[in-house]
């Protein structure tokens, strides 16, 4: 259901605390950040820090890091490998996604960074949100090898060099949801709609050589939303941090399923 | 279960070309298709003899519709535009990034020729 604005227990209050650069700080950078405490019973708000980036790493993830060590422990986020390669670090930095620990402070223009949890999702704590229906609709697509043939009793499914490389890309997601809750699409229609990470997963099967059930995944997506609710508005692909390309995924899909009427 | 409050999306998402040219189609697809219903009663209405005829085809109200079939015609050049790149989506073509943000670019710069040669060749060629 498309709902413009937050409800009343979500609305933003932009004053929360501030706390200001410490004596003598050579470069102070403020950063705003969502703050919910799920214990409170308060609505979220934005805290201010002040941060002397003459003594910090450049990545958003390392003033993080350093507001969470140096200032106030009870600021929480997920973080993982710091490299850009588990997903975890996901969350809405200067109003677009993308991974904490590959956007570079200096990259991001205007004097203040914000922060904010990835969009229209639940917010757990912090910059936690529930990712639990996201994983849900990958579990959904069977990201799994499905098989009617017996395996080679001596070697593995071989596959071309040509047809692996189709996969390569695809299989390079990293789950972190960047893309999905980039969506409009997926904002106003996540019970439906499965949104481009599922959707990029559903097409590395598809188009996988050695994958024996095709048919039966185009036909668990042929349904007006869970594929269809894709309007082709390209946020998805825009907000990657990998640089895949989920809605050319989908569009590829779509052509799928007329290509296969024929 | 604790509460779990919404993140702020539409609000706070940095709007970009890309929410703005989907969404430019979509109001554009409903101003063209209740343009279209104005438009059908115009045309029925100065078909109604004489009286009618000298009161919608010029004068305030006519000036007023005519000003709406204006912003009509820009509707539909970009609806048509976007149509096209949507079109070229559909059959596969176009989706990496600096192709749609030229496409976007490409829709821009030919909605407001098309368009002002339209309304051109409508409203201000020849003795009107
Ligand atoms: C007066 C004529 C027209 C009217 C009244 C009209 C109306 C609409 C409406 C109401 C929508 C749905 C918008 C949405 O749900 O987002 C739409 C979508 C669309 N229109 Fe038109 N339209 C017209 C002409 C055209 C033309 C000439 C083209 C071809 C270039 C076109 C291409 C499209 C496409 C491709 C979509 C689907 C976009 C998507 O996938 O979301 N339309 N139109
Ligand atoms: S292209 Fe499809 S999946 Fe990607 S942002 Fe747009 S609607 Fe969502
Ligand atoms: S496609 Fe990109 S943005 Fe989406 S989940 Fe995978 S890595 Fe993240
Ligand atoms: S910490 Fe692993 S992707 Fe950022």
């Amino acid at each position: 259901m498309v709902e413009l604005t937050l409800p009343p227990d979500s609305r933003v209050n932009k004053n929360g605390l501030v706390y200001r650069a410490p004596e003598g700080a050579k470069k102070p950078r403020t950063f705003r950040i969502y703050r919910f405490d799920p214990d409170s019973g308060e609505n979220p708000r934005v805290d201010s820090y002040e941060i002397d980036m003459a003594a910090c790493g450049p990545m958003v993830l390392d003033a993080l890091i350093k507001i969470k060590n140096e200032i106030d422990p009870t600021l929480s986020f997920r973080r993982s490998c710091r490299e850009g390669i588990c997903g975890s670090c996901a969350m809405n930095i200067d109003g677009v996604n993308t991974l904490a620990c590959t956007r570079a402070c200096e990259d991001i223009t205007g004097s203040e960074v914000r922060i904010y949890p990835l969009p229209h999702m639940p917010v757990v704590k912090d910059l936690v949100p529930d990712l639990t229906q996201f994983y849900a609709q990958y579990a959904a697509v069977k990201p799994w090898l499905e098989t009617r043939t017996p395996a080679p009793p001596d070697r593995e499914r071989y596959q071309s060099k040509e047809d692996q490389e189709k996969i390569d890309r695809p299989s390079a997601c990293i789950l972190c949801a960047c893309c999905s809750t980039s969506c409009p699409s997926y904002w106003w229609n996540s019970d439906r709609y499965l949104g481009p990470a599922a959707l990029l997963a559903a097409y590395r099967w598809i188009i996988d050589s050695r994958d024996e059930s095709t048919g039966e995944r185009l036909d668990a997506l042929e349904d007006p939303f869970r594929l269809y609710r894709c309007h082709t508005i390209m946020n998805c692909t825009e907000a990657c941090p990998k640089d895949l390309n989920p809605a050319k995924a989908i569009g590829e899909i779509k052509k799928m399923m007329v290509s296969r009427q024929h | 279960m604790a509460r779990k409050p919404l993140s702020p999306h539409l609000s706070h998402y940095r709007f970009a070309y890309t929410m703005a040219t989907s969404i430019l189609h979509r109001l554009t697809g409903l101003a063209l298709s209740v343009g279209l219903i104005v438009l059908a009663c115009w045309l029925t209405a100065v078909s109604q003899g004489e009286a009618a005829y000298q009161r919608f085809a010029s004068g305030p109200v006519s000036a007023l519709l005519r000003v709406l079939l204006a912003l009509w015609l820009i509707a539909f050049v970009y609806h048509l535009a976007n149509g096209i790149r949507h079109l070229c989506w559909d059959a596969g073509w176009g989706f990496e990034r600096a192709q749609a943000r030229r496409s976007a670019r490409i829709v821009i710069v030919s909605v407001v020729i098309v368009a002002a040669l339209l309304i051109w060749a409508f409203f201000f060629r020849g003795a009107r």
